[in-house]
C-alpha cells in the first residue's frame, strides 16, 4: 500500500507551470518607439531557437482585447519580426505564445505605449 | 483544461528521470557492481533476475513517459494556441527526437525482457544490453535544454547527457540497493551479499558523484556565470536547491560508508542491518526529490539570459527578514474588487488587498506551524509522558487539520468556495489553483493520518510512515511551486521562500522517517532535526511578505 501511495503522490506532484524557459533577450520596442497611425515592425530576440509555425503573438489593447498579429523570421536564429498595424494613442501589450526548440511553450507579455 | 495539461507536463519530467535512473542506473549497477557472469561471484540468479526486471520495467515506463510527453505537448499547444499543432509539430526536433528515443528505449527494454532476463548470468547479453543503451542515451541529447541554444550547443548537449548518465548511475544504484535489501530481508538471497555489494557500490557511487560534479560544474558556469545569477534568479535558486539536496544525500551516503568500513574492521553486522537500510531509504527519498527539482530547473530561463531580471542578494535576504506577522485580513469584498485590475494585461492595477490577503494566509499558517512545533518539542519531554493533561501534546498533528480547514477557505478566495469562479473552472484551468487545492487536501490528510497513527494500538501499523511520505510530497510541491501573474523578479522572490521551505519539509520528512526506523541515539537525533525543520518552516511563513507587483 505504501509503495502505491508513494507513486501516486509523485504522480500528482510538481506543477511548475512556468512557461519561461525561452525568454526575450532584446526587443526593438525600447530603441524604436511606435508612432501613432504608422504600421510598424517589432523585432524580438530570444535566447533559444523558436518554432515559428507553433508560435502566436497577439496585440492586446485597452479592455484586454486580443488581435492576432502576423509574425516572420528575423535575420538571426531566435529572432522574430512582428507586424504591428497602425495604432491610436494609448497603452498596449504584445502577448507572446512561443514554442522553443527545446520543447517548452513560453508565454510572455511586453508592454508598450503609443504616443503622438 | 490548460491547468491539467500544464500540471501533467511539468510532473512527467521528474517521472521520466526516475524511469531513466531505474533503467540506465540498473544497467550500470548490473555491469559494474553486480557482475553476475563472474565465476564464484556468489550473485544469486534471483538477484540478477530481479535487477533485470527493474531495468526493463524502467525502460518500458520510460518509453511510456516519453510518449506521454509528446501527447501532452500536443494537448498543451492545442489548448494554448487554440489550433491543431500539426503538421508543424511533426517536423520539430522535439517530435522527431522523442519518437526516435521511444523506439530506442523500447529496443533496449525489449532486449532486456526477451533475452537478458532468460540468461541473467550471460556476459554477452549484459554487454549487448549495454551497447543498446548507447544510442538511446545519445538520442536524449536533442531533447534537453541545450538543444535550443545558439552557443556551445554540442558541448552543452554532451555535458547534459553525461550529467544524466552519472546521476542515473548513482540514483539507480541506490534504487538497486533498496531492492537488494528487500531480498536480503526476506532471506531470498545470501546475507553476505549485502555488505559485499554495499562495499562495491561505495566505490562506484563515488565515481558517479565525481562524474556529476565534473559535468555539472561547467554547465553551471555557462548558464549562470556570476554569483548574483546564482543567488538572484530562479535558475540559480533551483541549482542551489540541487546542491543542498546533493549534500544531504552525500551525508547519508557518508553514514553508509562509515557503517561499511566499521563492518570491515570489526565484522559487526549490527549497523549494516539496523541502520544502513534506513539511511539508504532516506537517501533515495532525497534523490527522487532531486530528480523532480532537476526537471523543474529545465523549465527556468538560464540566469545568464536575464541579467535585467536578477534580484540582488539584499533583496533575497530581505524575504527572510523577521517582522511582525500580519494578523488582520482585508475583507473578502475588497479582495474581489481588486481582482479585475490585478489580472488585466493592459492597464494592470496591483491589488493591495490581494497582497495583504496572501500575507495574512501565509503568516497565520506560520503561526499554526510554529505552535505545532512547540507542542511537538514539548511532547518529547518527560512531563508530556507523566502528566495526564500535558500528554495531549502528543496530538500536535491536529494542528494540520485546522490548517487544512483554514487553507480550504482562504487560499484562492476569488474561486470556489468563497469566490465567483467555480470549482471545476478554477481547478482545471489554473495550475496554481490546482496546486493549492492539492496542498490543502495534503495538509488535511496528513493531519488525519498522523492522528490515526498516534491513536493506533497496533505496533506494526504502517500509518506512522504516512507522515514522512506526505511531508516529502509537500516539500516536493514547495520546491516546484509557481506563482502566476507576478513580474519575473517578484515571482522569483516568492520562489526563494517556497524552495527554502521545501528543503526544510524534506528534512522534516527524512528526519521523521529515520526517527521511526532507527534505534537510539540516532532516533532521537533524527526526531530533533525533524522538529527543528518544522520550526524553520513556521518562521519563514510567519515572516512572509508578498511583493505588490
Amino acid at each position: 500500500m505504501l509503495r502505491h501511495l508513494l507513486i501516486g503522490l509523485l504522480l500528482s506532484a510538481c506543477t511548475q507551470g512556468v512557461y519561461a524557459h525561452a525568454v526575450v533577450t532584446e526587443d526593438s520596442l525600447t530603441s524604436t518607439p511606435i508612432h501613432v497611425g504608422q504600421p510598424a515592425h517589432v523585432q524580438l530576440s530570444f535566447n533559444s531557437k523558436i518554432e515559428l509555425g507553433l508560435s502566436q503573438v497577439f496585440l492586446v489593447s485597452k479592455g484586454d482585447k486580443h488581435q492576432l498579429l502576423a509574425i516572420g523570421p528575423g535575420l538571426k536564429q531566435g529572432q522574430i519580426i512582428i507586424t504591428i498595424p497602425a495604432l491610436t494613442t494609448g497603452d498596449y501589450a504584445l502577448r507572446l505564445k512561443v514554442f522553443a526548440a527545446d520543447g517548452h511553450l513560453t508565454e510572455d507579455i511586453r508592454h508598450f505605449s503609443v504616443s503622438p | 483544461m490548460a491547468g491539467i495539461a500544464d500540471f501533467l507536463d511539468s510532473l512527467i519530467g521528474g517521472f521520466d528521470l526516475m524511469c531513466f535512473a531505474l533503467a540506465i542506473g540498473g544497467l550500470l549497477w548490473g555491469l559494474c557492481v553486480l557482475r553476475p557472469w563472474q565465476p564464484l561471484s556468489g550473485i544469486a540468479p534471483l538477484l540478477a533476475k530481479s535487477t533485470i526486471t527493474l531495468i526493463y520495467k524502467g525502460g518500458f515506463w520510460l518509453a511510456a513517459a516519453q510518449l506521454f510527453k509528446i501527447i501532452l505537448k500536443v494537448w498543451l499547444m492545442q489548448t494554448i494556441l487554440a489550433t491543431s499543432p500539426f503538421p508543424e509539430f511533426a517536423g520539430t526536433t522535439q517530435f522527431i527526437g522523442g519518437i526516435i528515443r521511444i523506439a530506442l528505449t523500447l529496443l533496449l527494454a525489449g532486449y532486456a525482457y526477451r533475452y537478458l532476463s532468460r540468461w541473467p548470468q550471460s556476459k554477452e547479453h549484459w554487454r549487448n544490453t549495454g551497447l543498446l543503451a548507447v544510442p538511446m542515451l545519445v538520442s536524449g541529447a536533442w531533447l534537453v535544454h541545450a538543444a535550443g541554444r545558439f552557443d556551445s550547443r554540442v558541448l552543452l548537449m554532451s555535458l547534459t547527457v553525461l550529467h544524466q548518465l552519472a546521476a542515473a548511475a548513482w540514483i539507480g544504484g541506490v534504487f538497486m540497493l533498496i531492492n537488494l535489501w528487500q531480498l536480503t530481508h526476506k532471506k531470498a538471497v545470501n546475507a553476505e551479499l549485502w555488505p559485499l555489494l554495499l562495499r562495491r557500490f561505495a566505490r562506484f557511487g563515488l565515481l558517479a558523484v565525481v562524474g556529476i560534479l565534473l559535468s555539472g560544474l561547467p554547465m553551471a558556469w555557462h548558464y549562470i556565470n556570476s554569483w548574483n545569477g546564482l543567488i538572484g534568479t530562479g535558475y540559480g535558486n533551483l541549482l542551489m536547491v540541487k546542491v543542498i539536496l546533493l549534500g544531504l544525500a552525500l551525508g547519508l551516503a557518508g553514514l553508509n560508508h562509515t557503517a561499511v568500513r566499521g563492518f570491515s574492521i570489526t565484522g559487526d553486522h549490527y549497523a549494516l542491518g539496523r541502520r544502513v537500510p534506513y539511511y539508504v531509504e532516506t537517501e533515495a527519498l532525497v534523490l527522487v526529490i532531486l530528480l523532480f527539482t532537476a526537471a523543474s530547473l529545465a523549465s527556468q530561463p538560464p540566469a545568464i539570459d536575464i541579467p535585467n531580471l536578477t534580484a540582488t542578494w539584499q533583496e533575497v535576504l530581505g524575504t527572510f527578514t523577521p517582522q511582525w506577522p500580519q494578523t488582520n485580513s482585508p475583507s473578502h469584498s475588497a479582495l474581489l474588487a481588486g481582482e479585475a485590475g490585478r489580472v488585466a494585461i493592459v492597464g494592470q492595477v496591483p491589488s493591495l488587498a490581494a497582497t495583504e490577503w496572501s500575507n495574512y494566509n501565509h503568516n497565520i499558517a506560520g503561526i499554526f506551524i510554529t505552535a505545532m512545533g512547540v507542542f511537538a518539542m514539548f511532547s518529547y519531554t518527560r512531563l508530556a509522558h507523566s502528566h495526564r493533561i500535558l500528554a495531549w501534546s502528543h496530538y500536535w498533528p491536529l494542528g494540520f487539520v485546522g490548517l487544512g480547514v483554514f487553507l480550504f477557505f482562504r487560499s484562492d478566495a476569488e474561486t470556489w468556495p468563497l469566490g465567483p469562479i467555480g470549482f471545476w473552472e478554477s481547478t482545471f484551468n489554473n495550475g496554481e489553483v490546482l496546486q493549492h487545492r492539492i496542498a490543502t487536501l495534503l495538509v488535511l490528510t496528513l493531519g488525519i493520518y498522523e492522528l490515526m497513527a498516534r491513536r493506533s494500538q497496533n505496533s506494526d501499523s504502517k500509518l506512522p510512515l504516512m507522515f514522512p511520505i506526505f511531508s516529502a510530497f509537500g516539500g516536493l510541491m514547495l520546491l516546484t511551486h509557481s506563482h502566476i501573474g507576478f513580474q519575473a523578479k517578484s515571482a522569483f522572490l516568492i520562489q526563494v521562500g517556497h524552495t527554502t521551505m521545501g528543503i526544510f519539509a524534506l528534512i522534516l520528512a527524512g528526519g521523521r522517517w529515520l526517527e521511526l526506523k532507527l534505534d537510539a541515539p540516532g532516533k532521537s537525533i533524527a526526531g530533533f532535526i525533524s522538529v527543528a525543520a518544522l520550526f524553520q518552516i513556521g518562521f519563514i511563513l510567519m515572516f512572509y511578505r508578498e511583493p505588490l507587483y
